[in-house]
């Protein structure tokens, strides 16, 4: 029995000594390699024809949890260093996707990141337009594609018609308003604000509430500043030259923040831009390739 | 007692209860992990259950049913149960009658458990549709009806094998390629499948038409998202089920009463 006791013990002592540096490199795997390779989604519904939503789940699972370890909340919250493998992220989304083409979080962290982190709009809304054909209940699919529509791609007439569709499936009065309001091609950056509650309200993901949050906070500093240049504009009958003139005239009593690291400034049409472009530095559109939504049916 | 009482007593002796038991444990993590979903939680928790209660029930399906026969024989049981006034197809079918008993006492036992793990998910967390129980409760019973089938294949294995190899391996197989015709048919109906040569394209039909096609048996997706269920459908399913898994016994009956039992 003693032997038994002696020869646990020494292997026990010599896992514990392997234990802590193959747990350090296995936290620094790049994510390509922590994720392994996925088999092609056909491939994984002719072996495990049964467990396709569970496949569908699995992997999401694995992009969100990547992505919710690289945000850095105590430096910069919401801020996605420029390690993200952005690419690899919308093959994932989209294999899972294929797998499940319920499952809304893959439609929702889809809209977070190739949206708003890679401005890769045509391709989120694609996205978006294959989920509506499968979630056919769901106004959710539909707000977040006239989002695009009207607010990045400036398709109003498409935007109306998603708003359109999301006001008959939720009864909403607020989408059929939007609807008509996107027609008008007017108050963008209200609008914008209302939808990133709209989205904020519903997120449970923290990483993701946060990121919504900087940006709303954003967004709100670039409507007192339009407000202020509104308000000049009707006094003084001519634009303002720039924001220090808003702060100088008292329109504004403190110059706008903006969150992601940018100045705020007017372009030649008198707009509100920031030179962040509304996005942590580092991340391009080119970082994701264009890969078209997953061919309809199961 | 009967051969359906002894096939479940063994059963229990074998502690296969002990195991089911163990891997339901799995079951208490559901809730935990369905809160990594950050817009369907309640729907990853029936994701995950009714994956977790497949994924029993094929195991149990595939080893119970191809092990039972076999086992028998490899230990000359079957030498004295036949001496009783029981007649080989008889043993045969209370062989297949007390595994799926308790296939289905367990599916009954996971489903509970499944239930419970979901309303309590769905209590704290409304999902956006009402979870659709009737879809749950078909989506459990169609898996038992397809895990039936694959007994049934598995007692068709038994009956002709010498070896443990064939009625597990075998049973697997047909699990592979049941879950793929469907998917291997419309293919070869798809425009690009009329490219293939015509011979292909027959020996596909008619492969359709003779391997088990196991997909009509997953409702999952109709149970996880609450999709409206076919009645007409699930009858022809039913049906289908049925007289397959009737059909392979009869094989297998006849196989197993013209066998040589050194």
């Amino acid at each position: 029995m003693m032997r038994f006791a002696v020869s646990a013990l020494c292997v026990l002592a010599v896992y514990l000594t392997v234990l802590f540096p193959f747990t350090r490199s296995m936290a620094q795997k790049p994510y390509a390699v922590k994720l392994g390779i996925i088999p092609h989604p056909v491939a994984l519904q002719v072996l495990l024809p049964d467990f396709q939503e569970l496949l569908g789940a699995r992997v999401l699972g694995k992009v969100i949890q990547y992505y919710g370890s690289l945000t850095d909340d105590k430096a910069v919250p919401g801020k996605v260093p420029l390690a993200a493998d952005y690419p690899a992220m919308s093959r994932t989304v989209h294999a899972a996707l294929r797998l499940d083409p319920y499952n809304m979080d893959g439609y929702y962290f889809a809209q977070s990141i190739l949206v708003w982190d890679v401005h890769q709009y045509r391709l989120a809304t694609d996205l978006l337009e294959y989920g509506m054909t499968y979630r056919n209940w769901d106004w959710y699919l539909p707000f977040f594609a006239g989002f695009n529509y009207a607010f990045f791609l400036k398709d109003y007439e498409n935007a109306a018609k998603m708003y359109m569709r999301a006001g008959e499936l939720s009864d909403a009065a607020l989408f059929k308003s939007l609807a008509g309001r996107y027609l008008q091609e007017a108050g963008e950056t209200r609008m914008a604000i209302d939808y990133l509650r709209t989205l904020q309200s519903s997120a449970r993901n923290p990483a993701v509430k946060r990121s919504l949050q900087v940006r709303i906070d954003t967004f709100e500093a670039v409507l007192a500043i339009e407000h202020a240049r509104d308000c000049y504009l009707a006094e003084n009958q001519s634009a303002p030259q720039n924001i220090d003139a808003l702060i100088e005239a008292g329109y504004l009593a403190d110059k706008p923040v903006d969150l992601y690291g940018g100045e705020f400034y007017f372009d030649e049409r008198g707009q509100v831009r920031s030179t962040s472009k509304f996005a942590f530095a580092g991340v391009h559109r080119s970082d994701v390739e264009e890969k078209p939504a997953p061919p309809r049916g199961k | 007692m009967t051969i359906v009482a002894v096939t479940l007593k063994g059963l229990l002796r074998d502690r296969v209860l002990h195991g089911i038991l163990f891997a339901s444990l799995v079951f208490l993590a559901i809730p935990a992990l369905s809160t990594l979903s950050m817009r369907q939680v309640t729907e990853l928790s029936l994701t995950l259950c009714l994956s977790l209660v497949s994924f029993i029930l094929l195991v149990l399906a595939v080893f119970l049913g191809g092990v039972s026969l076999w086992r028998d024989v490899e230990r000359r049981y079957t030498h004295s149960v036949l001496t009783l006034p029981h007649g080989r197809t008889r043993y045969l079918l209370e062989r297949f009658a007390g595994t799926a008993l308790f296939l289905l006492g367990t599916a009954v036992f996971l489903g509970i458990l499944s239930i419970l793990v979901v309303s309590l998910v769905a209590s704290n967390y409304p999902p956006d549709r009402p979870v659709a129980w009737l879809a749950v409760v078909a989506a459990l019973g169609f898996d038992v009806l397809k895990c039936l089938l694959l007994i049934a294949f598995a007692v068709l294995f038994s009956s002709v094998s010498t070896s443990f190899f064939l009625p597990v391996f075998g049973t697997i197989a047909v699990y592979l390629v049941g879950g793929a015709s469907q998917q291997a048919y419309d293919y070869v109906l798809s425009p690009v499948g009329q490219t293939l040569p015509p011979l292909v394209r027959a020996a596909a039909k008619v492969l359709y038409y003779v391997v088990p096609n196991l997909a009509a048996f997953d409702l999952k997706v109709n149970a996880i998202y609450a999709l409206p269920l076919d009645p007409g459908a699930l009858a022809l399913t039913f049906g289908y089920g049925v007289l397959y898994t009737a059909f392979v016994l009869i094989v297998a009956a006849a196989v197993y009463s013209r066998r040589e039992l050194g």
